[in-house]
């Protein structure tokens, strides 16, 4: 009864040794990605200035608008085009800042970059890149900038929870109470 | 500074305060830019279709000196660059720069290539591409405009000298007006919009950060004096001066729970 006793503590044991290197290697692995996600706005920004470079240079490896216009039809006219990253800007913005308050975890950073890119293509090939590449760029770098401060934030917030979770599995072999 | 509460606070309200307004600056100003162009296009259009019905008569008679002295005239005038007209095969007839005459202008200058670039050359333009902008040899940005002068029965009829009915255009009336005033007149713009613009700025980030500093990072240094005191040997000795909205609920909570301690001890 003794040794059957000691057998079954000893396996108990094991199991919370193998439930806590488990927990461990999970919030590790937790860390790891939060880590590596809150670049993520750094890189979709990096991404964006390259768009720009291209921009800048008026798409050089583009066709002529006026070939594209001949094949798909008229653009919006360049007014339009502006309303339309006005509306986008203060959405984009507003949707950011909401997420920052709701502490959301959303990784959209790189769709914001393809929506920008459509509004420096449909000024391209409107013939109207000139005048407005610096109002996409700001707007660019405001929408990345809110976004990549909102990723890293989120990260670093839960980098926190998770350690002082692996603190507490470390010094209990349990994780915290949940609040 | 991005750990603080203030920098958490403060960071993406600024960054997304000043980036829209910056924004919606350079837009707005891109706006008046293009309305203001659009104007003075329009100005420019009104102006050498004035100087045709001026030199239509003259030209009509073939008075050569009327005419002169009328592009001469145009030409004294502030603000206009050059007043030229030439004829069918680019060779400048009347201008108001005497040295010009009889030069020949190139069809592929930026111009003429707009009624130029196919084989048979367009007859009519709109406003917008009747104008072009480009600086002249002393320096200054001039846009000029270039009006053809269209065959009428008039011209085809007269004795004096006949132009076949067929020809559709005699010549052409090229006005240059200099955009000193105007490039002046958006300088200011420019100016006055970035003033407003800064002005904005710091009232809104500097209203939102005097408002949060009095109403929350003050009070919350102040709490934590409080909770520093309540875990000292002493404890909170006096009742805590008020603090604003629910933050004076913690600080009454943490003097009730520091005089439990004492009398606990």
């Amino acid at each position: 009864m003794i040794q059957s006793d000691d057998i079954s503590s000893a396996s108990s044991v094991e199991t919370q040794s193998d439930y806590t290197s488990k927990v461990r290697n999970e919030i590790e692995q937790e860390i790891k990605r939060l880590k590596f996600l809150s670049n993520r706005g750094l890189w979709a920004l990096s991404l964006f200035l390259i768009v720009c470079m291209l921009a800048w240079r008026d798409f050089s490896l583009l066709p002529l608008p006026d070939t594209v216009t001949a094949a798909l039809g008229a653009p919006p006219q360049p007014r339009f085009i502006s309303i339309m990253l006005v509306i986008y800007t203060f959405s984009a913005i507003t949707l950011s800042l909401s997420r920052i308050m709701g502490g959301i975890e959303h990784k959209s950073s790189f769709c914001h970059v393809a929506y920008l890119t459509c509004f420096f293509l449909f000024y391209h090939f409107a013939k109207a890149l000139d005048e407005n590449f610096w109002a996409v760029l700001g707007a660019g770098i405001t929408i990345l900038g809110v976004e990549s401060y909102r990723i890293w934030s989120f990260c670093s917030e839960n980098i926190t929870l998770k350690h002082e979770q692996l603190e507490h599995l470390v010094r209990t072999g349990q994780l915290p109470p949940v609040e | 500074m991005f750990k603080s509460l203030a920098g958490r606070a403060l960071i993406p309200v600024g960054l997304a305060v000043t980036g829209f307004v910056v924004v919606c600056f350079i837009m707005l100003y891109t706006n008046i830019k293009n309305i203001i162009i659009r104007d003075s296009v329009g100005h420019a259009t009104n102006l050498a279709d004035t100087v045709l019905k001026s030199t239509h008569y003259a030209m009509l008679k073939s008075d050569r000196e009327t005419l002169e002295a009328i592009i001469h005239n145009i030409g004294e005038q502030k603000g206009v660059d050059h007043v030229r007209i030439f004829n069918k095969a680019g060779v400048i007839n009347v201008s108001s720069k005497q040295q010009e005459i009889g030069e020949t202008v190139d069809k592929k200058t930026e111009g003429c290539i707009a009624c130029h670039m196919r084989e048979v050359p367009a007859t009519s333009l709109g406003k917008m591409e009747q104008a072009r902008t480009f600086r002249n040899r002393a320096g200054i940005e001039v846009m000029a405009i270039t009006a053809p002068i269209y065959n009428e029965p008039l011209c085809s009829n007269a004795a004096c000298h006949v132009h076949p009915s067929t020809q559709k255009i005699l010549g052409t009336l090229d006005i240059g007006l200099s955009q000193e005033m105007k490039l002046a007149t958006l300088s200011t713009i420019r100016r006055e919009m970035i003033a407003f613009t800064i002005m904005i700025l710091i009232i809104t980030v500097g209203g939102v950060t005097a408002m949060l500093r009095r109403s929350v990072f003050l009070p919350m240094r102040k709490l934590s004096d409080l909770a520093e005191q309540a875990e000292g040997e002493e404890g909170i000795t006096s009742p805590p001066a008020r603090f604003p909205n629910e933050l004076d609920r913690i600080a009454s909570s943490y003097y009730k729970l520091s005089q439990k301690l004492r009398q606990i001890k």
